[in-house]
């Protein structure tokens, strides 16, 4: 689908992609487009670099808080740094039933390792805060960049890993009948006739293999958690629908050159076939193709065979999206922009591509009134 | 001493960076040295798609160790393959053991035991030294292209953790082994491979801190990849009447030199840079960089 940052939808924007190529800054430059045209903006990051950082304003003093960065634009433009564990102890303080089982997950020592190294826990959090910004309709737009991950599907996969581990019906069947409210470990009786033979041998060797100390933990952890499976699961189908709504769109962000094709031709497929919207391909940090600069030194060769090898890779990429989809390519600029004025001027280059790749009837009928 | 000489006793060298920054060709490059000095090396992949492979010029391998050449092996390793290795060898009853390596129970603990993964591969790799995996090669050095996810330090700080959460049970006997294998600096390096930019060079930076705090060590090497060559009038203005290329040529350069001379004051250790090569990936740009880090590990003092 065509997107227009300037336009008042879509309200969601979700910037996805592999590690390294470019993310977060150009969350950052679309937040500045969609600031700039008016409409009060959140741009949601994670991993901004020092300067970066320093240019939203969303340091370690802000703590996770929203703050104005400080635009010259007409709608106002606001930026949050997340942090997992500060999300995730604020949602076990949301759904824990007393102030005592808030502090007993919270003081868990399993909780503590889980919440720190969790495949998946940054992203889960990422699109539960998302919900949260989302349902105060605080703003026109929000603009969620994603955590750093090795491959862009991580992002929408990890999210339902997380709720299934926590929701796993069956790890607590596994570990309830080990240990009692108080953490004392007791026979396994009671349910034992519905585990059946090979779960006993599971238990036994879980028993052997893992030792009581963490099985005690992760038992204490969800006994505790218990109370909050149905606030967990209830959320994560919102958030679910939110991703798949249609004022949702994806933005696929990827590295030039030959071998990032195959990721982002199979997560632009994942994506459709989830039933999400994504918008534009944005290929970034292109070398531009210099056929007319006939130096002969080691720099000449090198940017030569660089800008060759990088048309090739957009041409091949393009054949093979079938030229449905916007492809943006963005070139590889002298610095990477991390003040507001280079990613203004940053996030207009990219608005002017997205215009000029729309398809000229899309054009014409968003001219009219 | 001479740095070839240092990463040549180590049992085990874990390479790490992010995506991007060219990690997997440095490692097979470092493989190829080791291999060529007659250390007898095996190269491992933790990835669900094999890539090495492409590196080395060989099929894949799925999961089986392949020689590449001469001392020279390569192995794409499945983490849960490890764990799944663990419980056979404790249920020795096969059938036993098959109907729990299909429990979803199972499944989500080693999913959800953090650390877990790390300890597998780790253990995976003194396994392979120690030579206790059967049907094998002997094996003088693993080297680890690690998962370019999360910091490098995780990997190496998570069998400690474990220890400490767990403490007993046989995947604790493994994760101490692996703890007291990997905080051994005559046996354990780290090379960190990055970028002259500076998002990946903050990085860097980070995870020597974080290495030097949690487990007293430093990195063994950094590698500074990709370098664009150096422009003719280096430090100079921006050049008079340059094509665009030559200018956006000095423009990154010197994007580069601003990162170097920043690693330069705060990296303290050895540090190797490598130029970008207008060289497809494969394994004609391994040779091409593993002769330009063979000579630089064979200078008496790296950087």
């Amino acid at each position: 689908m065509s997107l227009d940052l300037t336009a008042p939808r879509p309200p969601l924007l979700v910037v996805v992609g592999s590690g390294g190529v470019g993310k977060t800054t150009l969350a950052a430059a679309l937040g500045l487009v969609s600031a700039g045209a008016g409409h009060d903006t959140l741009v949601m990051t994670f991993d901004p670099s020092r300067r970066l950082k320093d240019t939203l304003g969303v340091d370690e003093a802000a703590g996770g808080a929203e703050v104005d960065v400080a635009a010259d634009t007409s709608g106002t433009l606001r930026a949050s740094l997340l942090d997992a564990r500060e999300t995730f102890d604020r949602l076990v303080d949301r759904y824990a039933p007393t102030p005592e089982a808030r502090d007993r997950i919270l003081g868990n020592r399993y909780y503590d390792h889980l919440a720190g190294h969790l495949g998946g826990v940054l992203e889960y959090m990422a699109v539960e805060r998302l919900y949260e910004v989302a349902a105060e309709r605080r703003y026109r737009r929000v603009v969620l960049d994603t955590p750093p991950a090795r491959e862009a599907i991580d992002f929408l996969e990890a999210p339902q890993r997380i709720v299934d581990f926590l929701d796993s019906g069956a790890l607590k069947i596994a570990l309830r009948p080990w240990f009692d409210h108080e953490g004392h470990l007791h026979a396994a009786s009671g349910l034992l006739g519905r585990l059946g033979f090979v779960d006993r041998r599971l238990e036994s060797f879980l028993d052997r293999v893992v030792g009581l100390k963490l099985l005690r933990d992760m038992s204490e952890f969800f006994l505790a958690f218990e109370p909050l499976f149905d606030g967990f699961r209830r959320r994560a189908e919102k958030v679910k629908e939110l991703l798949a709504d249609r004022g949702t769109v994806f933005v696929l962000v990827a590295g030039p050159g030959e071998q990032a094709i195959p990721d982002t031709l199979f997560f632009a497929r994942r994506l459709a076939d989830a039933g999400f919207r994504l918008g534009p391909i944005v290929v970034n940090r292109v070398h531009p193709d210099f056929p007319d600069a006939d130096g002969d030194d080691a720099g000449h060769r090198l940017f030569r065979w660089l800008g060759e090898r990088h048309r090739r890779a957009l041409d091949e990429l393009r054949r093979r999206l079938g030229g449905e989809r916007p492809l943006i390519a963005l070139p590889l600029v002298p610095h990477e922009p991390t003040d507001l004025g280079s990613l203004a001027a940053f996030g207009r280059d990219f608005q002017d591509r997205l215009a000029a790749a729309r398809p000229a009837s899309r054009r014409n009928a968003a001219k009219s009134p | 001493m001479k740095l070839d000489d240092r990463l040549g006793a180590l049992r085990l060298l874990v390479v790490t960076g992010k995506g991007g920054t060219g990690k997997s060709v440095t490692a097979t490059a470092l493989g190829r040295i080791l291999a060529a000095r007659g250390r007898r090396t095996l190269l491992l992949e933790v990835d669900p798609r094999e890539n090495l492979h492409h590196l080395c010029g060989v099929p894949p391998s799925g999961g089986e160790i392949v020689a590449v050449a001469p001392g020279l092996w390569l192995q794409n390793l499945k983490p849960e393959a490890v764990a799944d290795w663990v419980v056979e060898k404790q249920i020795k009853v096969g059938v036993v053991a098959r109907r729990i390596l299909k429990s979803p129970v199972y499944h989500r603990f080693v999913e959800g035991a953090p650390g877990l993964t790390e300890i597998a591969i780790l253990g995976h790799a003194l396994r392979v030294v120690r030579g206790q995996l059967a049907r094998a090669p002997a094996i003088d050095t693993v080297i680890l292209d690690a998962p370019a996810t999360g910091h490098g330090v995780f990997l190496l700080t998570a069998p400690r953790l474990f220890v400490d959460a767990i403490g007993e049970g046989p995947f604790a006997e493994l994760a101490r082994q692996v703890a007291d294998f990997v905080s051994d600096p005559a046996k354990t390096g780290l090379a960190v491979v990055t970028l002259a930019e500076e998002m990946p060079v903050q990085e860097a930076l980070e995870l020597r801190a974080a290495l030097a705090g949690k487990l007293g060590r430093e990195p063994e090497l950094l590698v500074a990849n990709g370098l664009y060559p150096p422009a003719p009038d280096a430090g100079g203005d921006q050049p008079q009447g340059g094509d665009a290329l030559t200018r956006l040529w000095h423009d990154r350069r010197r994007v580069n030199d601003k990162e170097l001379a920043r690693l330069a004051e705060r990296w303290r250790g050895p540090r190797i840079e490598l130029p970008l090569l207008p060289v497809d990936a494969g394994p004609e740009l391994v040779a091409a960089l593993a002769e330009l880090l063979a000579g630089e590990l064979n200078a008496e003092d790296a950087a």
